[in-house]
């Protein structure tokens, strides 16, 4: 090899998933998580095939948006634009939807530009391939060509094609556009190689498909892909391993031996995290997709570990999976199924403070009072405010915060947070009511706000108006500019300090609370609206959908048909549980667990396995020479597996005798492990190792480009590919 | 890597790479090898097959469906899952393929599931057993050109394959698989219908002794996925109640014995041996001679956690294959030679200058060849049969060989310039019909 080879910082490494597909430019010094997240989707352009990543909207008659420069355009007949006029806070346009989506487009203009802008500067050759289209749509522009208006939206998902099925490549021109996207995001140097992870799906004539696609399109000089089970093998270094991926909507599941995939034996079920979220969506079918998947996400769900009991339901002995697809678990325990939609007693627990405040406010004392009175009667029962305090699985019935993402926030100037200003009644039905009814009135109710024009939240400042800011963040919401996101937490710093007056002994415990929701709050983006979602005892059932058991089933499939039998007790002795499905709390110890209940041969019995003969018969061989009397056949004896292991503990010496025989082995697994986190990645260990897949790309980016530079074909290189075409994928 | 890759140094990092695009188009062949258990696929020149799924489908009744009047389930996990009236069926009957329709479809799962998006790209190889009928070669090529659309295909015996696999031009080929034991004579890479033979003593065989077996002793076979969790113990008078799952629906009686056969593999593997002289197994188990060797015991466990240590009476299913008369499940009609007993016949049938190559070259494969030790017991048995000529058996050492020998004689067959020349091209399928298969492939 001539040349210095490839740098570190002059790699790109590309792991699509079916969810997100994960993106770095260069190998950092110490190993990182991945940098960058695109949501592995696209969504058609305005002409026939082509994709944007995000979603473009066409201004209609009379909608107006805004413009970067604080103007606001409105659109006339056939989309033209007819007229543009500076916005004041005086004058606030009344707002459609549309309209206001505009301000959740400001920023991507900016960032779409200066894209654009460095990809001109440093590949002007590339720029006539034809594949710098998607830009030109950024934002909201006016073009010769086509007078219409357009304008990008970052929320909507609406039209979204989702490039890759269960892993599958759906859609092809979407997937190429989603990596052109990221190329182009990324816009690395010409001698930038490529590192692909690929999904243990694709078909060969897929990889041959990408790999064409890579070079032709990119231009990259060398092209790797490294498989999926691979990548996190390498992450956790071990030579024999059973690696469970559990996906968004799938699950692979792979036995590495030797550092090889058992390609044969190597599966994909159907089951991932969206098939928890389907079931929990099945048990609570109240709520809507979204609030079931920050459910899933949030930390009140958990899976138990076995013998702890799901609050409230007696029996320990619980059924973890009863069938694959029917439910059968609902309604076990007698008190189970609180119901907290129905009740709004249950609501106000949860909201606490700020409900008081709109129940005051809105002269709803009496009601509250008699809610309070019916609290207190539930004390009895164990779900008074005190149980706040109990661990989550302690508690029958747990709160989470719904972050809602709202796209019909009102066109702002930035200056005005004035949150007070929402109805109480609104507030008082927030859980009730699905995202699409509450769409509709939230314009309505802004409108109002609009109309009213609201002083700022510190002029009203008795304690509780401004309490209800923290709860229902309408204000901070229909603040599209970051200033309001940095005046939104000031603001509920001195909420808080505004509570602690108050008597009633209920709000310290709500005020942690509230802390852990104001913490949200400031991660949280604007445009955002957060509601808290009270569920019962369903939210330890997430994965009693039959996740488990298949996966079991699945993984136990794999490591049986692996065809070096001896080495299989090593692939169980490292399980390694992958991807994001299986962060929800508690799923990697339940998934062993089922593992190791149902296929782990009883340890009692283990030691018997280690060996064929007992130590004290030698070996009968073909002439009959050693042949020892006959011991005992009995099998019946109670307690025969122990005698055996007893008797049979430290001979081996007998094997090597079957010359034509492949050694018999021995039953298993009889001890199933998961395997040891890599301890040296001190970045990865904050961020979990479900991901770990993409510490593996980078190990293995630089072992194939920086450390190897080609020596052992760990990448296709342009010239391997002029000679060989895409078929060299295969030969690395 | 004939040339120097382009790499960096060489050219500044905004310079684009020359653009010498890949012009020709050289697909690769793809083997398919069906079995009765597994069909396995690959491309050619690999060493393994890249995929291996079931033979076996499931079928969902659905009186909608006009083809099959049922909903077809294909592969490894929908087979593996529980359906309410998921019924469990085979294709394959007598070793070759009795359901087109259905053997089409699962062959196209095989080769669409990872190996190609493309089916109609690939020349195809295919093996066929030795007593495969002319009806089923033409429909084999009527399906590989009008269903898959392939440019080229080929037909060629598994028996050549295997010698092939084993680099023998020359050897007498016996394949130990799922349904069917066969002895096939292959002469300087013809297989010779004279002197071939087999018999249904083979892996399946095994299974159904083993599954008798347990039953005569009281074992409840309750496969894992029916079961909820396992309580070991080892007394079978005081079983513990079997913590069942309920799915509302009991699962076709089929299904549970796809199921069973998991861990009848298991035991097959782990527990089962054979015994490794010709004649000398008690005739009786229960009741052993004073004078009689000892013999370990090995224990196995259940799904449902039942422990128990077999002695002797782990030889019997695999002595059944060698002397059906101890079969624990009594064979109905007329009692099946043993297998070492069908090697001597078709040596007997062969011409006598080439016996002594034949027996010089016996090469073993096939699943059921893992047994464990079942490859001494041939060795003796065929040692005792003919003691003068030197008898010597070759098994490759390695699992994957065993059990894929004949996809990978295929896969080196197809991969091998030579064998470009007997490719049947789609065009003389099109002038000839069907019957282009007996001319070009005997």
């Amino acid at each position: 090899m001539v040349g210095p080879g490839f740098r570190d910082d002059h790699i790109l490494l590309i792991a699509p998933g079916s969810r997100s597909t994960l993106a770095q430019l260069g190998l950092p010094e110490s190993f990182t998580p991945a940098k960058l997240r695109f949501p592995t989707r696209m969504f058609p352009g305005l002409e026939e095939g082509q994709y944007l990543p995000n979603k473009v909207h066409e201004l209609k008659e009379g909608e107006e948006m805004l413009l970067r420069n604080g103007e606001v355009m409105t659109a006339g007949p056939n989309g033209k634009p007819i007229k543009k006029r500076k916005v004041d806070s005086a004058s606030k346009p009344s707002t459609t939807t549309q309209t206001s989506e505009s301000g959740a487009a400001k920023p991507t203009d900016g960032k779409g530009d200066t894209t654009m802008a460095d990809a001109t500067d440093d590949r002007e050759e590339n720029e006539d391939e034809g594949g710098d289209d998607d830009e030109e749509m950024n934002g909201a522009k006016e073009e010769g060509a086509n007078p219409k208006l357009f304008y990008e939206d970052d929320d909507d998902e609406e039209g979204a094609v989702w490039c890759l099925e269960q892993g599958r490549i759906a859609n092809w021109e979407a997937f190429f556009a989603l990596l052109l996207h990221i190329h182009e995001t990324l816009n690395p140097t010409f001698h930038t190689p490529i590192l692909m992870i690929s999904q243990p799906c694709w078909t060969c004539t897929d990889k041959e498909r990408i790999c064409q696609f890579i070079f032709e399109k990119l231009k990259t000089p060398g092209f790797g892909m490294m498989d999926s089970a691979a990548a996190i093998n390498a992450a956790y270094n071990v030579q024999n391993s059973l690696v469970i991926d559990v996906g968004y909507d799938k699950t692979d599941i792979t036995a590495l031996i030797d550092w090889n995939i058992q390609e044969v034996n190597r599966t994909t079920i159907p089951f991932g995290g969206n098939s928890m979220n389907k079931h929990l969506h099945k048990l609570l079918p109240e709520l809507t997709e979204d609030e079931i998947d920050q459910l899933k996400r949030s930390n009140i769900c958990e899976i138990l570990p076995a013998g702890v009991p799901i609050p409230g339901e007696e029996d320990l002995d619980r059924d973890e999976v009863v069938r694959p697809v029917e439910p059968t678990t609902i309604g076990m325990g007698g008190v189970t199924q609180p119901k907290a939609l129905d009740e709004e007693g249950d609501e106000e627990e949860e909201e606490g403070v700020t409900n008081i405040a709109a129940i005051v406010a809105s002269g709803k004392t009496q009601e509250y009072l008699a809610k309070k009175e019916k609290e207190k009667a539930d004390k009895k029962a164990g779900l008074a405010a005190g149980e706040k305090r109990l661990p989550n699985y302690k508690r029958e019935n747990n709160s989470f915060l719904y972050v809602e993402k709202v796209q019909d926030s009102v066109l702002e100037n930035g200056k005005t947070d004035h949150p007070a200003e929402i109805p109480d009644g609104e507030r008082m039905d927030v859980d009730v009511a699905p995202t699409t009814t509450e769409e509709p009135k939230t314009v309505e109710e802004s409108s109002i706000s609009n109309g009213a024009d609201a002083p700022p939240p510190a002029a009203s400042s008795e304690d509780k108006q401004p309490e209800a800011t923290t709860i229902d963040t309408e204000g901070s919401k229909a603040v599209p500019d970051t200033e309001a996101n940095k005046t939104g937490p000031s603001l509920m710093e001195s909420m808080f300090s505004g509570t602690k007056d108050d008597d009633d002994a209920k709000r310290a415990q709500e005020k942690a609370l509230r802390r852990e929701e104001k913490k949200r709050q400031e991660a949280a983006q604007s445009g955002e609206r957060r509601k808290e979602i009270e569920v019962g005892t369903e939210r330890f059932k997430a994965a009693e959908g039959g996740i488990l058991e298949a996966i079991a089933d699945a993984a136990h499939r794999v490591v049986s048909s692996a065809d070096n039998y001896n080495l299989r007790s090593e692939c169980w002795n490292s399980v390694i549980i992958a991807g994001g499905g299986c962060r929800v709390k508690g799923f990697k110890d339940a998934l062993l667990n089922t593992i190791v209940a149902k296929y782990q041969v009883s340890p009692s019995s283990g030691t018997i396995f280690t060996s064929e003969l007992p130590s004290n018969i030698p070996t009968p061989s073909g002439t009959g020479t050693n042949t020892p009397q006959p011991s005992a056949f009995s099998s019946q004896q109670p307690n025969a597996l122990l005698l055996q292991a007893a008797a049979n503990n430290a001979a081996l010496a007998a094997a090597g005798q079957h010359h034509l025989s492949i050694p018999q082995p021995n039953q298993g697994p009889t001890s199933i492990k998961v395997a040891k986190i890599p301890e040296y990645f001190p970045e990865w260990k904050d961020h979990g190792f479900d991901e770990c897949m993409f510490l593996g790309a980078q190990l293995g980016a630089k072992i194939y480009f920086v450390t190897d530079q080609g020596a052992n074909k760990g990448f296709v290189t342009r010239a391997d590919y002029n000679s060989q075409g895409p078929q060299a994928i295969h030969n690395i | 890597m004939a040339s120097t890759p382009q790499m960096t140094g060489v050219l500044p990092p905004t310079t684009k790479p020359a653009e010498l695009e890949y012009g020709g188009d050289e697909v690769s062949a793809l083997v398919l090898d069906p079995g009765t258990n597994t069909t396995r696929c690959g491309f050619a020149g690999e060493d393994t097959p890249k995929t291996c799924v079931p033979t076996y489908y499931g079928i969902v009744p659905d009186p909608e469906d006009q083809k099959y009047s049922g909903k077809l389930k294909i592969g490894e996990n929908p087979i593996n899952s529980v359906v309410d009236g998921m019924e469990i069926r085979n294709p394959m009957s007598d070793g070759i393929v009795e359901n087109w329709e259905v053997a089409t479809e699962i062959w196209r799962h095989c080769i669409e599931y990872r190996l190609s998006s493309k089916i109609e790209e690939h020349p195809l190889l295919v093996t066929e057993p030795i007593w495969n009928p002319l009806k089923k070669r033409e429909k084999t090529t009527e399906i590989v050109f009008e269903d898959f659309g392939a440019p080229a295909y080929f037909l060629v015996k598994s028996a050549v394959c295997q010698s092939f696999a084993n680099s023998k031009p020359s050897a007498l080929v016996v394949d130990m698989g799922h349904a069917y034991t066969s002895v096939t004579p292959v002469i300087d890479g013809i297989p010779l219908r004279k002197g071939s033979e087999r018999t249904t003593l083979a892996g399946q065989h095994l299974t159904n002794q083993l599954r008798h077996q347990f039953s005569e002793l009281g074992i409840r076979m309750a496969p894992w996925l029916t079961l909820k969790n396992k309580t070991p113990y080892s007394d079978l008078a005081a079983a513990p109640p079997l913590r069942t799952k309920d799915f509302g629906f009991h699962p076709h009686q089929s299904f549970l014995d796809l199921q069973q056969d998991r861990f009848i593999h298991e035991f097959k593997e782990c527990v089962s041996e054979t015994w490794p002289e010709a004649k000398t197994f008690p005739a009786d188990i229960n009741n052993l001679p004073d004078n009689f060797r000892g013999i370990a015991d090995k224990a196995f466990e259940f799904p449902d956690g039942y422990q128990r240590r077999f002695g002797i009476d782990r030889f019997l299913a695999p002595e059944s294959l060698f002397n059906p008369s101890v079969s624990p499940k009594a064979i109905t009609g007329d009692l099946p030679k043993g297998i070492a007993e069908m090697i001597k016949d078709s040596i007997d049938h062969l011409d006598a200058d080439i016996r002594a190559n034949m027996l010089n070259n016996i090469v073993v494969v096939g699943g059921t060849s893992l047994l464990y030790r079942i490859n001494e017991r041939l060795n003796h048995e065929l040692m005792t049969m003919f003691p003068g000529p030197r008898v010597k058996i070759h098994s490759p050492g390695q699992i994957p060989e065993r059990k894929y020998s004949a996809w990978l004689g295929g896969s080196i067959l197809a991969s091998c310039g030579a064998f470009h020349q007997l490719w049947i091209s789609k065009q003389e399928y099109d002038e000839v019909g069907a019957n282009i298969i007996e001319r070009r492939a005997k």
